[in-house]
């Protein structure tokens, strides 16, 4: 039973660790041009990858990349030229855009499925 | 420089001979085709695409390479298409009725149990196989609530699993749909399966679909292996323990022609060449052993409605157990340490192809599999040799009887032939089953809600006759929180006298049979209520679930009668078992997986005229299994703790015997704990994982009684009720990499 203490104490020091360290030093925007979650999936697993990441947003529908990084361990450059090597377009945009572009998708995509809801009625 | 690029960008095109594609979307709606704006269209693995037109038109370039045409639209189900010409294209997308259901991205649950399927069914994932070891099959049950896993004895490293509290023999083991792993494969087949093989596994509770045979009693457990089409160009697996066990896995696949044929290669290779012997008994606590297996295996399809896959698969395995001076080729003698070997040699093969009609309302499918099985080994002085030989076909044929398919039916025939040869004791045992049968099911689906499936089936035995199996499984949807699953169902199999209870043979009593042939019957009920809610933003999966399971006829291991026999004789009186059991699935904080389980089990039968709790089963189990991954999922770290209840030990109680022998232990044992946990590190394509089993080096005490005199009187490994092998420590390293 000690054991057992023990060890979960541990998974959630861990945890509180893993949480606390996500201090983001540096985030960069993009505009891309995906066309699928197929797209997606590539970019993210790309991406996680590279130096220095700590957060990373990618999303196909209103085809945009958001990642969080440690200073000094890459560049915005470096994560253009990542995300073009798979073949996309990095356009860097700030975060205000980003987050005016995210929010006009989910409406517009609110928008969408209300409809199809109203087809199929 | 610049120049040159917009140069070679001009005559790009025409050099990799890219042609352009046209065609027009359509939506099948309920008044008709409409045309489809907005659809997304892409050729398949690639991230270039189109976007159809207002007209539903859309345009575009083709590689060489390039056949797979994917539409995905929100509100549709997204539709592949394969196109090898430049015709023009009418793609016609059918509506999704499930609008949540259209997840952008798939996202990995691990286990989960579908609100959609007619049958309680268990789906453990690629993400739930990498949460622990999972070497092999037996292994991967380590974090599941269901199945239970434990060694059959103490000296052959053979593992069985208990579904709803019966032994692993009652429920129906299937690869890919087709039975396996069972007749000379029954003792060690779990093992038989690499863990880096599997896609997924699925266990469903309860007899399951006629479809499948008369088999399944408790349940069924399928095992889906990688496909040669999934991507997966290369993976590599090594895994080392602290005990000395090394395995390697590879699995390579190749596009033959275009995307329509296609090979896999698989190779495994494991062993343990040390020997350990932690507790001290003289006898090795793992057998030594060496197993190399190779499967290839072929898949054609034309993407117009036809399917064949089919593969064969070579094994062979030794292991060498039993006292720890007991080396390969020393005779078997009273004068020489007592020595365990098991040699086996099996080859399996398996075909399978399905056309579906134009119109795809009407499938047909043929099922067929073939293993050859050469077993040779001895127990100390007990030799025990067998070969099996079986043919396993099965045609069905599926039609939804109406358009939307409210009703669909199920028929077929199948085959089986099992050719048996056995000896024992130089008695021989041979055994030809030939069991031709038919079955018909019929689903009836009114609303998307409410599906009931009724299915019966009649099988011609040449030993037993003619017998007849009812099925029936039910499932309401009440509303978005509660699916609600009812089923019933008969079931049958051939007892294998010797081949399922050969782990007992290391004992120094003797098997004695009644009958050398019989055949096992029961009926199963069961009823679940799965339950979901959103919980302060998070899924929240609670489970109940009841199971009874009445034999009316069974064969019966009474290993406390007799001081001179295990005796194996037919049942005689009441046998069942119940199982209830409790899960709760949720996600407490943002990608912390906890799931908690409960069961309790009171499985009894008649032994030697007296009814009796199953021996060597735990009463209860709980289950805390926890899971988190950091952020992007570099990190995962997964805990297990198994709660296991008390239970009986078959014993013999001999004149003579001191009575403070007999008090507490002697027939009973206590509840115990097991802990497991293990850490993986991902990399981009390759990655580490580092764990323990049994963590607290819980081992049952004294597992073989009268070790220090294997070939006398009381000698007896086969008690077994908890671990045999403590702490383990293990690292491996996964590799992977993909097409595209």
């Amino acid at each position: 039973m000690k054991n057992l203490a023990v060890f979960i104490v541990l998974i959630f020091g861990l945890t509180f660790i893993a949480t606390a360290q996500k201090v983001e030093n540096k985030v960069v925007c993009f505009k891309s041009d995906m066309d699928c979650a197929n797209c997606e999936k590539t970019l993210t697993e790309h991406l996680k990858f590279e130096k220095g990441v700590k957060d990373l947003k990618v999303d196909h529908v209103s085809n945009t990349i958001l990642i969080g990084y440690k200073d000094g361990k890459n560049t915005d450059d470096g994560f253009v030229k990542a995300i073009e090597k798979k073949g996309y377009k990095a356009e860097k945009i700030s975060k205000a855009d980003y987050d005016k572009v995210l929010k006009e998708t989910a409406e517009k995509s609110n928008v969408h499925e209300a409809e199809i809801h109203k087809v199929r009625k | 420089m610049r120049k040159l690029i917009f140069i070679i960008y001009i005559i790009l095109p025409f050099i990799s001979n890219a042609q352009n594609l046209q065609g027009v979307v359509f939506g099948n709606e309920e008044d008709g085709k409409t045309t489809l704006p907005g659809v997304n269209i892409y050729w398949q693995g690639t991230n270039r695409g189109v976007v159809s037109t207002d007209e539903g038109t859309f345009e575009i370039k083709k590689g060489n390479n390039q056949h797979m045409l994917v539409f995905s639209f929100v509100g549709y189900e997204t539709k592949v298409v394969h196109v090898d010409n430049l015709d023009k294209l009418e793609v016609v997308l059918e509506p999704n009725l499930e609008i949540e259901e259209v997840t952008v991205v798939k996202k990995d649950r691990g286990t989960y149990l579908s609100a959609m399927e007619t049958i309680h069914t268990e789906r453990i994932g690629s993400a739930e196989l990498h949460k622990a070891a999972c070497c092999n099959l037996a292994e991967s049950f380590e974090t599941n609530p269901s199945v239970d896993i434990s060694y059959s004895d103490a000296v052959t490293g053979a593992k069985q699993i208990r579904l709803l509290g019966l032994d692993g023999i009652y429920s129906q083991l299937q690869i890919e749909n087709l039975p396996d792993l069972r007749g000379l494969a029954t003792t060690f087949g779990l093992t038989y399966i690499p863990g880096p093989w599997m896609e997924s596994i699925q266990v469903s509770k309860g007899a399951s679909s006629v479809v499948g045979g008369y088999e399944s009693i408790a349940g069924q457990i399928n095992a889906e292996i990688k496909k040669p089409d999934s991507g997966e160009k290369l993976f590599l697996n090594a895994y080392a323990n602290h005990h000395g066990r090394l395995e390697f896995n590879a699995n390579t696949s190749l596009k033959v022609y275009k995307d329509m044929l296609s090979t896999g290669i698989l190779v495994h290779a494991s062993g343990l060449g040390i020997r350990n012997d932690d507790n001290g008994d003289g006898f090795l606590d793992d057998p030594l052993s060496k197993q190399l297996q190779i499967s290839n295996r072929w898949k054609f399809t034309n993407y117009k409605g036809f399917m064949i896959q089919a593969g064969i698969n070579i094994l062979t395995e030794d292991r060498l157990g039993g006292q720890v001076g007991f080396e390969e080729g020393m005779a078997q003698s009273v004068s020489n340490p007592y020595g365990i070997s098991i040699k086996n040699n099996r080859v399996t093969g398996f075909m399978k192809s399905g056309i579906v009609s134009q119109d795809q309302r009407t499938a047909l499918a043929i099922l067929t599999n073939f293993t050859g099985h050469k077993t040779n080994s001895f127990y100390g002085l007990t030799n025990y040799d067998a070969s099996e030989t079986r043919f396993y076909g099965s045609l069905i044929l599926t039609r939804d009887l109406d358009k939307n398919a409210v009703h669909t039916l199920n028929a077929g025939v199948s085959f089986i032939h099992d050719n048996f040869s056995e000896s024992l004791y130089n008695i021989n045992l041979d055994r030809v089953e030939n069991v031709p049968g038919v079955f018909a099911e019929y689903t009836l689906k009114p609303v998307e809600n409410m599906t009931l499936m009724a299915g019966i089936r009649a099988d011609s035995h040449n030993m037993f006759g003619t017998f007849v199996t009812p099925r029936m499984h039910f499932r309401y949807k009440i509303n978005d929180h509660l699916t609600l699953r009812a089923n019933a169902g008969k079931g049958y199999r051939t007892a294998n006298i010797v081949t399922e209870n050969n782990y007992l043979l290391a004992g120094y009593r003797k098997l004695q049979w009644h009958d050398k042939n019989m055949q096992e019957e029961a009926w199963n009920y069961g009823v679940s209520l799965v339950q979901d809610y959103i919980l302060w933003g998070r899924e929240l999966q609670i489970n109940t679930e009841f199971f009874k399971t009445d034999f009316h006829s069974q064969l019966v291991v009474d290993r406390e009668s007799s001081a001179e026999f295990v005796i194996l004789s037919p049942l005689s009186g009441k046998s069942y078992a119940n199982s209830l059991q409790l899960d709760v699935r949720y996600q407490p904080i943002e990608r912390f997986d906890v799931l908690l389980a409960y069961r309790l089990s009171d499985t009894k039968h008649t032994i030697g005229g007296e009814l009796k709790e199953l021996p060597l089963n735990s009463r209860y189990k709980g289950l805390l299994n926890l899971n988190y991954s950091t952020n992007l999922k570099k990190w995962m770290f997964n805990y297990t703790i198994q709660f296991n209840g008390g239970g009986r030990i078959p014993r013999h109680y001999e004149e003579g015997q001191n009575l403070t022998d007999i008090s507490g232990s002697f027939y009973a044992f206590q509840p115990y704990t097991v802990m497991n946990a293990q850490v993986t590190r991902y990399f981009r394509y390759w990655n580490v994982y580092l764990g323990s089993e049994n963590i607290t080096n819980f081992k049952q005490p004294n597992p073989i009684e009268g070790a220090y005199n294997p070939f006398n009187h009381g000698f007896d490994a086969s008690n077994i009720w908890g671990p045999v092998v403590g702490r383990k420590v293990y690292l491996g390293v996964r590799f992977l990499l993909n097409y595209n």
